[in-house]
């Protein structure tokens, strides 16, 4: 399934803005949500083929977002999650969060150019 | 160890007998000889001169004296050693230290049978003492309400370390025998039962103590905190006396700490990122425009930006480890595939830093357990360390080997090296030498917590050092296959093995070793 549409939930506007741009250059359709509500809105009105989460948000954490949209019954089936965090999560969130997610990555460890790269492999 | 060490107390006197025996007659016979050879000698002093006579005379007694001493000294000697044994198991308070039956020189020469046999006999007596006379009931209850009162746990142990009394806020388990057990969570692998087996195999008379020791893993409920205090009385109708203080309030302000530092390491990863990010998207797009110069500036950029989130890593691990929450998430991989995760930054660092690094890690290795992040940090450490304290052009070979069951990852460089003094103390917290601290940039917790990390994996590290020559840190791990077989056989039941979508996962029985 190739990539073609991305939401970004990131509260950072520095962060936000380097990886819009750079998603954008690469050539995908990215909307970009500052809260954790907003978010999860997004998410389930329009169905995107990757979801890049933060888990620190306002409004709702990423935990609880990730929970909603696939906790019970999975909401988004054609979206691929990946979970983009510089918080260090307890073991246990943790592994709840990767439970349903397709990765789960510390934004300070990455680059854009390296983002880029997990996005494409997720996409082949 | 002594194999023809007598096995049996009646034993003991014909030896000690005979042997004192000919020492004595020995010593008499060689003194007799001296005297008689020394009046031989100085016969004509003797009849002529007074004075000097007198000292020849002097010193011969003198000789004697110090003989009689020695031979006094032998003869009692084990008379000593029982009448202390008999005040330790009287309980008469003493200041001596109890002699050890198994003390290797008690032991060849018949001794230690005889206090073994004291100090059973005086634990086989000793259940006679519980026959709790009218008068000593009322202070007994009185003694057991106050021990219930109180918030420090009291548990005592008979010699087979069987539980034989708990108060109620002792830490303890009650299996449906109505059999007490010990319900803590020791760090590591100082635990009361290994110190147990040392005392029984080593001591008399010990003490121990443990701090910080928790009854609950993180996040359980009811989760609460000991400093441990143990004393073992070998021989004494409790052997063994367990004092466990409650500190729950003291060491959980830790665990917010814990909370702090995650937190603070979030708002610094923040910066962290967009200051890589943008270097990374600067490098790509003023590719056409910059100067070699000028790229090399942003090369060294790049690493400092990678060497700081690797640094957060560090206190972020450390801090964990401390408050035993450091945990692996082991999973069948590679040398190799670790290595890659780093590869590209650990070849920037290198060049940036005109160091040679060649890596030369086989194909075919067997696999390895392994938290590909965790152990990714402790090559990055290992590797960092290389450069810093290597010089200007040197080289750094990092290569991995299968040796038994474990594969070694050995980190070469051809840098200042460290004396051995240095080597013994390294792979402690915040430790630097001296000369380090001067020269050169780093906090000393990198070592500290690859040590913690290789461990947490069932392997170790070790380094050769040689001043002026360089060193060799060496990280041995066991492979995939040993580790998951042990797991499977071994006793623990934490839940060995996990099945999951992307690989088999061990939850690993030392994840809360740290």
């Amino acid at each position: 399934m190739a990539i073609n549409t991305i939401l970004i939930v990131e509260d950072d506007r520095f962060i936000g803005e380097m990886y819009v741009r750079s998603l954008k250059k690469a050539g995908y359709d990215v909307d970009w949500m500052v809260d954790g509500n907003d978010g999860l809105i997004a998410a389930r009105n329009k169905a995107y083929d990757l979801l890049l989460l933060d888990v620190m948000l306002p409004e709702r954490r990423g935990g609880d977002i990730l929970n909603a949209l696939r906790g019970k019954e999975d909401l988004i089936p054609n979206t691929k999650v990946v979970v983009l965090t510089n918080f260090e999560q307890d073991d246990d969130s943790r592994a709840e969060m990767e439970k349903h997610a397709d990765g789960y990555l510390i934004k300070a460890e990455i680059t854009p150019s390296k983002l880029l790269s997990v996005i494409e492999r997720l996409g082949a | 160890m002594a194999i023809n060490a007598p096995r049996r107390v009646r034993d003991f006197w014909p030896r000690f007998e005979r042997r004192t025996t000919w020492l004595v007659a020995g010593l008499v016979l060689f003194f007799a000889t001296l005297t008689a050879a020394t009046l031989w000698f100085f016969q004509d002093t003797l009849l002529n001169y007074p004075m000097e006579s007198l000292v020849i005379i002097a010193a011969v007694a003198m000789s004697s004296l110090i003989t009689a001493i020695l031979v006094h000294a032998h003869s009692t000697k084990p008379l000593r050693h029982l009448l202390s044994a008999v005040t330790h198991v009287s309980g008469e308070p003493s200041a001596t230290t109890p002699p050890r039956p198994n003390d290797s020189a008690l032991e060849k020469s018949g001794l230690g049978v005889v206090l073994q046999t004291i100090y059973s006999l005086a634990s086989q007596t000793a259940p006679e003492d519980d026959a709790v006379t009218p008068a000593e009931a009322p202070a007994r209850n009185v003694v057991e309400a106050a021990l219930d009162s109180t918030l420090c746990g009291f548990i005592t142990m008979d010699e087979h370390h069987a539980i034989t009394y708990a108060n109620k806020a002792a830490p303890v388990r009650v299996d449906s025998d109505g059999i007490m057990t010990l319900d803590v969570i020791f760090n590591g692998e100082d635990t009361l039962s290994a110190w147990l087996t040392q005392c029984a195999e080593s001591s008399v008379k010990a003490e121990h103590t443990w701090a910080r020791v928790a009854n609950k893993l993180p996040n359980e409920e009811d989760r609460r905190f000991f400093d441990i205090i143990a004393s073992y009385n070998k021989g004494a109708k409790n052997e063994v006396v367990l004092v466990l203080v409650d500190r729950t309030q003291l060491y959980s302000v830790g665990e917010e700490e814990l909370d702090f530092i995650a937190f603070a390491a979030h708002e610094l990863r923040g910066p962290i990122t967009v200051i890589r990010g943008y270097l990374d998207v600067f490098q790509d797009e003023l590719s056409d425009v910059l100067q070699d110069d000028q790229k090399e500036l942003f090369r060294r950029l790049a690493v400092s930006a990678n060497r700081l989130s690797g640094y957060i890593n560090n206190i972020l691990n450390t801090s964990r480890y401390d408050r035993r929450h450091l945990k692996m998430h082991l999973a069948e991989t590679t040398v190799i595939d670790v290595y890659d995760t780093i590869r590209d930054d650990m070849a920037l660092r290198a060049s940036s830093q005109n160091r040679l690094l060649t890596v030369s890690i086989p194909n075919d290795l067997p696999t390895i357990a392994a938290d590909t992040t965790s152990l990714g940090e402790v090559f990055g450490n290992l590797i960092d360390n290389a450069i810093k304290y290597s010089n200007e052009g040197g080289a750094i070979a990092v290569s991995a080997a299968l040796n038994g069951d474990m594969v070694d990852v050995a980190i070469k460089d051809h840098g200042i090296g460290m004396p051995g003094n240095v080597v013994g103390n390294l792979f402690q917290k915040f430790y630097r030498s001296h000369r380090s601290r001067e020269t050169v940039a780093g906090t000393g917790i990198g070592l500290y917590i690859s040590k913690a990390i290789v461990e947490s994996h069932g392997g170790t590290i070790s380094v050769q050092s040689e001043e002026g020559r360089g060193s060799t840190f060496t990280v041995s791990l066991p492979t995939y296959r040993s580790v998951a077989d042990s797991l499977r056989a071994g006793d623990n039941n934490d839940g060995l093995l996990k099945k999951s979508e992307t690989g088999v996962y061990i939850k690993n029985h030392s994840a809360y070793r740290g």
